[in-house]
């Protein structure tokens, strides 16, 4: 036989097959198999504990359970009236940054519909029209659609982003709606959208041609 | 009585539908609320409206106000009565103020001593080591209140009358006392009223009706949307049969009083005019009788069964038309199950038929006020039948058809919205349906013990030992709240099952079905036949024998209500057994050392 750790003798399965202390079998006595009895005895446990904790409750000898939870500093959040802040970085839901001019930094190059895994970007291009200084220098999403059910809130749209046109720091969870055509995000409501500091714009700017700040920007290489 | 007739039915359903809608309402918050109060964990709580504290403060006086108001002129109409009512009616205030009394100074007593009160008014009462006291000092004045009723003389006025006189003051100037308690304790901010959390039921229903209904794109649409509506009918139209009160008789007397006579008058002839609407104990008034019961089918409780299963129906064609695996399942299992049991709940009920020998529900609850309780003459019926209907209700530990673990939600699966809430409100009410159909035919309906509709008679086989006569709507009005009551009661012990009880697997809910309750039932009916035919043959010595006896169970039943409320009050109300606190757990711990810190996220 061999030993354990500590010099007892190990039991294995060759030798003396699984051991442990036997448990008989309950017996099938007629209180059992009518349940009636056993069904009573159970009842009376619960409703000793539901008298004693309603006797406390009554004369408030110890918090009422139900209520006590509504209470301060208790680990508990009350969700709709507490909310716990999210973390810095949270990836909320979408937004479509802005351009000085209101016009959004999205240039339709569908890099993050093309990086999105779950395929819940949907982007139509559309040119500028004819005499626009953008035109044939840039598009312009003339649709931009993200399902937010489909979304896995992964960020790669974000890292995909070239002009920093993407970005998902609102600090919002979606919000829920009663029916899923509410949760597809159009370009309006992707644009009204702002960040935790109420901003529409990013931190980085994106100075158009002109601007004194950055001399020496131009479009001037057509396609 | 024509026009009051239709009146009267329609007043009739709109009673019997919302005690049953709200009692369902109040049972999914209150099966909760006791879970939580058995396993000392959360429960529902969040619903809330907030209230100007200002209003509230109105509301209070207003409603005391109220109150003086209809104290002040019961006790004026019943002043220009004569000595019997007026008696009668002091008497009942008095009752109501020594009641208010010792509530009150319970509930003041407690108030001071959180408070931490040691002077004043507060202090005094906040010393009163045992909350009892004040309790059974209470007690002794109801029994005062009552032997000064007893000791007063109906016919010229005495000590007693003024004595009995004081009561409406004193219950005035306790109401007047409440408004003024609540105007000063309702802070001046806002004010979250949730009532105890049954708010809660109500913003669930809310936000079903505005949730999204979703149909499975395969579902067979039609069958979809009557599954719930078949399932919850039949326990709209249940109710119907079910008797909830004493046959009222309308009798209108010369003076004109009609409302107010039915009420407080109880003495028979005064002074030549008739006063007093008592009615004979046996039959039923030939003019202006309105049953207490929307429907009195000649087929009772026959009715019941016939409907009861048509309720499986809707879950069946729930768990067919899903296009769900788990919802088919469950939708067989529903139906299976309610095949089983429904054989088993027919039967188990004969035998109660054959000792009350009628199938109408109030011929059976006439039965049990005049001899004994279901419960004593059909104790192993009332096992099975509860059995049976647990599992026609589809209700923990028959839920096999809706078990979580295997097959998600059973037949309610693919609903949403409305139609889930259907099911839901008719499980409910179904379960409210089943306590007031086992209150009736086990535990003697709307009747009480040794009140009869003539008024008390304690009585033992023939020998009448007391009566007191009382008026037939006070008679009425006792039976109505009575049902009510042991309604409620049965239906709280039937939640206490749902929180006791595992679920049966799928073999034991057959093999309890076929091989125990109908065999059981069976030899239930034949035992039944045959000691009713024994007691037939047995002459009428035996049959004056278990006159007494069964009115040696009715006495019982009396006693034990009277030391059930009498235990239940002073158990709530004994001072708490000091429990030794281990620290044990972490949170313990961390009290004992003076509070926890608030976590980065908290702050």
């Amino acid at each position: 036989m061999s030993k354990g750790a500590n010099g007892e003798p190990m039991a294995t399965q060759s030798d003396k097959g699984i051991i442990g202390k036997p448990v008989p079998r309950p017996k099938r006595v007629p209180s059992s198999q009518t349940f009636v009895p056993e069904i009573l005895k159970g009842m009376k446990v619960t409703m000793k504990h539901f008298f004693r904790n309603a006797k406390e409750v009554a004369l408030q000898q110890r918090p009422d359970p139900v209520l006590e939870s509504l209470e301060e500093g208790v680990t508990t959040v009350s969700y709709p009236e507490q909310k716990r802040p999210y973390p810095e970085r949270f990836r909320g839901l979408h937004r479509l940054t802005l351009r000085d001019d209101g016009s959004p930094r999205c240039v339709a190059c569908l890099c993050c519909s093309t990086a999105c895994p779950a395929q819940c970007i949907y982007i139509v291009p559309a040119e500028y029209p004819e005499g626009d200084k953008r035109r044939g220098y840039e598009r312009f999403p003339e649709q931009f659609v993200i399902d937010e059910l489909r979304c896995i809130f992964c960020g790669y749209c974000v890292e995909a982003c070239p002009c920093d046109a993407i970005r998902m720091d609102t600090g919002r969870h979606a919000a829920p709606y009663d029916s899923r055509d509410q949760f597809i995000y159009r370009k309006d409501l992707l644009m009204a959208a702002v960040a935790r500091d109420g901003s529409r714009e990013t931190a980085n700017r994106r100075p158009e041609p002109g601007d004194p700040t950055h001399p020496g920007i131009a479009r001037d290489h057509i396609h | 009585m024509d026009r009051y007739s239709i009146l009267f039915s329609l007043l009739k359903i709109v009673v019997v539908l919302l005690f049953v809608v709200n009692t369902a309402a109040i049972l999914t918050w209150g099966e909760r609320r006791q879970s939580a109060m058995i396993q000392d964990r959360i429960g529902p709580n969040r619903a809330v409206v907030y209230l100007p504290g200002g209003l509230l403060k109105v509301v209070s006086i207003v409603v005391s106000f109220a109150l003086v108001g209809a104290v002040a002129w019961y006790a004026w109409m019943a002043s220009k009565r004569p000595l019997a009512i007026r008696l009668d009616a002091n008497f009942a205030l008095s009752e109501l103020a020594v009641l208010l009394s010792w509530v009150g100074l319970v509930a003041a007593r407690g108030a001071a001593r959180r408070r931490g009160e040691t002077t004043g008014v507060g202090g005094t009462l906040a010393r009163i080591a045992d909350a009892r006291s004040i309790f059974f000092v209470g007690l002794v004045a109801h029994v005062l209140v009552g032997v000064v009723r007893a000791s007063a003389s109906e016919t010229d006025a005495g000590i007693a009358a003024a004595l009995l006189q004081i009561g409406p003051f004193v219950l005035a100037a306790l109401l007047l006392m409440a408004g003024v308690a609540g105007v000063l304790r309702v802070p001046s901010g806002k004010v979250g009223i949730r009532l105890g959390g049954t708010l809660h039921a109500l913003a669930d229903g809310a936000k079903m009706a505005f949730k999204e209904d979703f149909v499975p794109p395969n579902a067979d649409h039609l069958l979809h949307a009557l599954g719930p509506l078949v399932a919850v009918f039949p326990a709209f139209v249940l109710i119907a049969v079910i008797p909830f009160g004493d046959t009222l008789c309308l009798i209108p007397d010369h003076t004109g009083h009609f409302w107010t006579d039915l009420f407080h008058a109880r003495i028979g002839e005064i002074a030549g005019r008739m006063y007093s609407p008592v009615v004979p104990r046996y039959g039923v008034c030939t003019e202006g009788a309105i049953p207490l019961q929307v429907a009195n089918l000649n087929v009772g409780i026959l009715y019941m069964f016939a409907l009861a299963g048509t309720g499986i129906i809707g879950a069946a064609i729930a768990g067919w038309s899903s296009d769900n695996k788990f919802s088919l399942l469950g939708g067989l299992r529903a139906s299976s199950q309610m095949v089983s049991y429904e054989v088993a709940m027919g039967l188990s009920l004969v035998g109660a038929f054959m000792t009350y020998g009628s199938v109408r529900l109030d011929d059976m609850v006439r039965w049990q006020a005049d001899h004994a309780w279901g419960i004593f003459v059909q104790p192993v019926a009332f096992f099975l039948f509860l059995a049976a209907s647990i599992a026609e209700n589809k209700r923990v530990p028959f839920d096999a058809p809706e078990g979580e673990s295997e097959i998600v939600a059973g037949y309610f699966l693919e609903y949403s919205g409305m139609k889930f809430g259907m099911f839901m409100l008719g499980e409910y009410m179904e379960l409210a349906i089943s306590s007031a159909l086992l209150t009736t035919i086990f535990f003697g309906g709307y009747a009480l013990p040794f009140l009869h509709r003539d008024g008390i008679t304690i009585a033992f086989g023939d020998s009448v030992s007391y009566h007191l006569r009382i008026a037939h709507g006070l008679v009425v009005l006792l039976g109505v709240i009575a049902f009510y009551v042991k309604t409620w009661v049965v239906c709280w012990a039937q939640l206490f099952i749902r929180w006791t009880v595992p679920r049966f697997r799928y073999d034991q809910i057959m093999k309890l079905g076929w091989r125990f309750l109908l065999p059981a039932a069976l030899i239930n009916m034949m035992l039944t036949g045959l000691i009713l035919l024994a007691i037939r043959e047995g002459g009428p010595g035996l049959s004056n024998a278990l006159d007494v006896a069964g009115d040696v169970t009715q006495a019982l039943v009396f006693l034990a209500g009277v030391a059930g409320v009498i235990g239940l009050i002073s158990s709530i109300l004994a001072p708490p057994r000091r429990r030794a606190r281990s620290i044990s757990s972490s949170a313990t711990f961390a009290e004992a050392q003076g509070g926890t810190k608030m976590s980065p996220m908290q702050a």
